[in-house]
């Protein structure tokens, strides 16, 4: 069966993006993000002061990619995966670490962030967000989507792709 | 890309172009992109090797815009179409919503249009996927190859039970490129709410 994916929306939204906004006050960090195993962004938050952020997109993306090839790697070398996983480059460092089975936090710091924050308060949030995505699936909402839907998207491929 | 508002609720379908090694799976994407405004697309990533050959993935995100105040995107993804990169096409192909099989229509690329095909069928079945589950459209490419095989021919051997839609295309020229991501696209628009 397959499904399309519905993003978090209306409370559990609102509680994703306050945990994103309290882990990016108490680590420092410029960028936060909640995003699926799909690599689909389900809620993001950015620092006030930071400069602007790379296409969440592709960051999502990309980093989705390479938590599945990682947990691949795990599941070669026996173990089921890698829980976290921290990119580090000169300036800019990346934080990822599971939200439980369908989703990732990313955490985009800079080197005003202390390494140790990231990681305490990073583990802290993507432990409540995984709650948060858990709720979410097992609670899907109602969609109501019906025939008016489908022809309304008809009608926009038209005018994208021509008829 | 980065003032969506995600209060607002969002539909996202995830689109993979599977197929054989060099049969123009980059092709397709990179005339799509060409061709859709600003505005309506996002950035377009390629992890390729210095010739150009897929490594990891490309991947497009496309805007159809609001429906029934529903923001609906596509996202469209090429797996390495190399043998060897099994385990990367692999990943690629999770949680996908529909796909676009890029046949090549040179003669001595019929035997791996028939691998690739039970290669995604295999991959599939990892995630618990049969063919019949999801949306997938055929396109036969290359139609521009002076030896090109005939459409059937090159159809019997990947869909024999001519179950897929069939697109005739010379992607590197944009033919049936837009007609095949039409085709997919409407028929993954097709399932959603309809309980199928």
């Amino acid at each position: 069966m397959v499904e399309p994916t519905l993003v978090l929306y209306g409370a559990l939204y609102e509680k994703a993006v306050e945990a994103l906004e309290e882990t990016l006050r108490e680590t420092g960090a410029r960028y936060a993000l909640l995003v699926d195993r799909k690599g689909f962004v389900l809620a993001h938050k950015e620092a006030l002061w930071a400069p602007k952020p790379p296409p969440l997109d592709s960051l999502a993306t990309l980093a989705a990619g390479n938590a599945a090839a990682t947990q691949a790697l795990a599941k070669l070398l026996g173990e089921v995966r890698f829980q976290e996983i921290l990119h580090q480059g000169e300036r800019i460092g990346l934080y990822m670490d599971e939200a439980g089975d369908h989703a990732l936090l990313l955490l985009v710091f800079d080197e005003s962030a202390p390494l140790g924050k990231v990681k305490l308060y990073g583990k802290r949030a993507a432990e409540a967000l995984a709650r948060l995505v858990e709720e979410a699936i097992a609670n899907p909402p109602k969609l109501n989507l019906d025939t008016e839907y489908r022809e309304g998207a008809k009608a926009l491929l038209d005018e994208l792709f021509g008829n | 890309m980065s003032t969506i508002n995600f209060a607002n609720r969002e539909i996202n379908f995830k689109i993979v172009y599977y197929g054989p090694g060099l049969s123009g799976k980059t092709t397709n994407l990179k005339w799509i992109y060409g061709k859709i405004p600003e505005g309506r697309k996002g950035e377009m990533i390629s992890l390729a090797t210095e010739d150009e050959r897929t490594l990891f993935f490309d991947f497009l995100p496309l805007d159809l815009g609001e429906v029934k105040g529903f923001k609906t995107r596509f996202h469209l993804y090429t797996v390495p179409g190399q043998v060897f990169y099994n385990a990367s096409r692999k990943l690629i192909l999770r949680g996908v919503d529909g796909i676009v099989f890029v046949a090549d229509s040179a003669p001595n690329r019929l035997r791996a249009n028939a691998e690739s095909m039970r290669n995604m069928r295999e991959n599939l079945a990892e995630y618990g996927l049969k063919l019949e589950d999801l949306p997938i459209v055929l396109q036969v490419n290359k139609r521009d190859l002076p030896d090109a095989l005939p459409v059937e021919m090159v159809r019997a051997v990947v869909d024999p039970e001519g179950r897929f839609p069939v697109f005739e295309a010379v992607a590197t020229e944009g033919k049936g490129v837009f007609e095949t991501l039409k085709e997919v696209s409407r028929l993954v628009l097709a399932r959603v709410g309809s309980g199928a």
